[in-house]
């Protein structure tokens, strides 16, 4: 599997991250990085413990972290999640927070399968 | 090299920046506002560019960005903003605070590249340029300072010289330079108290130094005349006396010879003073025959001044008058008359004038 394999399964947009570090190798490193990230656990505990301040940070940290990273369709998610979180308060949506574990879910499978064919 | 330091809560983040900036600058890494403010703090001078981002746990962007304009430290060191914030609103509240850029997150390394290269560029030519204008600023404080000690200095070098000038004239009246220097001080006392009571004069502190300078050369003229004439001890008859009227004149010849020696207000007192003195307020006085306002008031205010001397002195053809025939034959009119302003501002300086009198004299008799 290649990482543009990896990027094509969750329609990632590997050739943003590429332009942005510049580089194959350093995209590759990067966003492998993802894999020891917490700012996704951090967004579960926030909301699990009802302090929607917190969730509200860690999701706008995830949407940064994942734009930067060209992994689209969880930026997407978070993004929604973060917005419905703005100021604090409990999203009304809670299909939101489904939403963004379920794309966390595939990106973070996507990832460890290319990165136990390396 | 440069220092830049990267401010924002995620390692991979910070990375990312460090990656695309570590070839240009060296790098300082802040995981929140807090850290970052004590880098500022420490490293002051050392940061040369601040790469901000808005949303962090504890002390957020924002909440640096205000800590940094308390201190005045945006005006040095520019910020520029990488979040994730898509509200235009958070972007316009950064650039209402001060940060001179902001980006969104995902950013494109080159763009990145630039723009902090731009910020750094722009800051330091900027500093170079205030740096620049604050030495010339202080260079020019000073070339200043020196250039009005210099005219102070000329100023009174030019005063004692017409003093030595005017005294070298009276020499030839066997008197010593004291009749110059009691109507200097008696031109004085009169015009600063006529400044107090007559405005409509327009006489000003600055005008009258120059009037009481000009003073000194009210008599230059008089070194034209004969001694036969200037030192008769007697009665002058008609032509003697027509003789000696001509020293107004004869002192205007002289200036207008030096004409470029002094400033035109300076040149234009002293013509007024050596020509107009012996003019009176009814028009009976020499040489042109002035009348009332016609005659410039630095002329009248010497006239009386020099009248009042000549009384309460002693001269080749006269004994001296006590202070108080003095001041009656002057308000009476017995010397010629003056305008009844300036005889009321006399009058209300008389002590002064007696005791500058009785001090000259006792000065002149030690």
């Amino acid at each position: 599997m290649t990482l543009r394999e990896c990027y094509e399964s969750i329609q990632g947009d590997l050739d943003g991250l590429i332009g942005r570090v510049m580089g194959e190798e350093r995209a590759e490193r990067f966003s492998m990085k993802f894999l020891n990230d917490q700012s996704y656990s951090q967004l579960m505990d926030a909301i699990g413990q009802g302090d929607f301040e917190n969730a509200f940070r860690a999701a706008h940290t995830l949407k940064g972290v994942c734009a930067n990273l060209g992994f689209t369709k969880l930026q997407e998610a978070a993004a929604e999640l973060t917005e419905a979180m703005r100021g604090g308060t409990k999203p009304e949506n809670t299909e939101l927070i489904e939403q963004t574990k379920a794309e966390y879910e595939r990106t973070m499978q996507a990832l460890m399968a290319y990165q136990s064919s390396r | 090299m440069y220092k830049a330091l990267i401010v924002d809560d995620l390692e991979i983040n910070r990375e990312l920046l460090a990656e695309i900036l570590e070839d240009e600058y060296s790098i300082v890494l802040a995981e929140n506002g807090q850290q970052a403010l004590d880098i500022l703090t420490t490293e002051d001078n050392g940061i040369s560019v601040v790469l901000l981002d808005l949303v962090m746990p504890g002390m957020d962007g924002y909440q640096v960005l205000e800590e940094m304009s308390s201190r005045s430290l945006l005006d040095r060191i520019p910020v520029l903003v990488i979040s994730a914030e898509s509200a235009v609103m958070a972007e316009r509240r950064c650039f209402d605070m001060g940060v001179m850029d902001f980006i969104h997150k995902p950013f494109d390394s080159v763009l990145i590249r630039k723009r902090v290269e731009n910020m750094v560029e722009l800051v330091d030519y900027k500093n170079q340029l205030e740096e620049k204008v604050r030495e010339q600023t202080d260079t020019l404080r000073e070339q200043n300072g020196l250039l009005r000690e210099q005219a102070r200095k000329l100023k009174e070098r030019n005063t004692k010289m017409i003093d030595v000038l005017g005294a070298v004239v009276e020499s030839r009246n066997l008197e010593s330079g004291e009749h110059i220097k009691r109507v200097k001080g008696f031109t004085r006392l009169l015009g600063e108290q006529l400044m107090q009571e007559c405005p409509e004069y327009g006489l000003t502190q600055e005008k009258m130094e120059i009037i009481v300078s000009a003073a000194a050369l009210h008599d230059v003229g008089k070194i034209a005349i004969p001694d036969s004439v200037l030192l008769k001890p007697g009665k002058l008859t008609k032509e003697e006396f027509e003789e000696m009227k001509t020293h107004t004149i004869r002192g205007c010849e002289i200036l207008d010879n030096v004409e470029g020696a002094w400033d035109e207000e300076y040149g234009r007192y002293c013509y007024e003073i050596c020509r107009y003195h012996h003019e009176r307020y009814d028009g009976r006085g020499y040489p042109d025959g002035l009348c009332g306002e016609e005659i410039p008031v630095a002329a009248q205010i010497v006239g009386i001044a020099d009248v009042y001397d000549a009384l309460v002195s002693e001269r080749v053809y006269k004994g001296a008058f006590t202070e108080e025939e003095a001041f009656n034959m002057i308000q009476g009119g017995e010397c010629g008359l003056f305008s009844d302003r300036i005889l009321a501002g006399f009058a209300h300086v008389r002590a002064a004038f007696k005791e500058l009198a009785l001090n000259q004299k006792n000065h002149a008799a030690q």
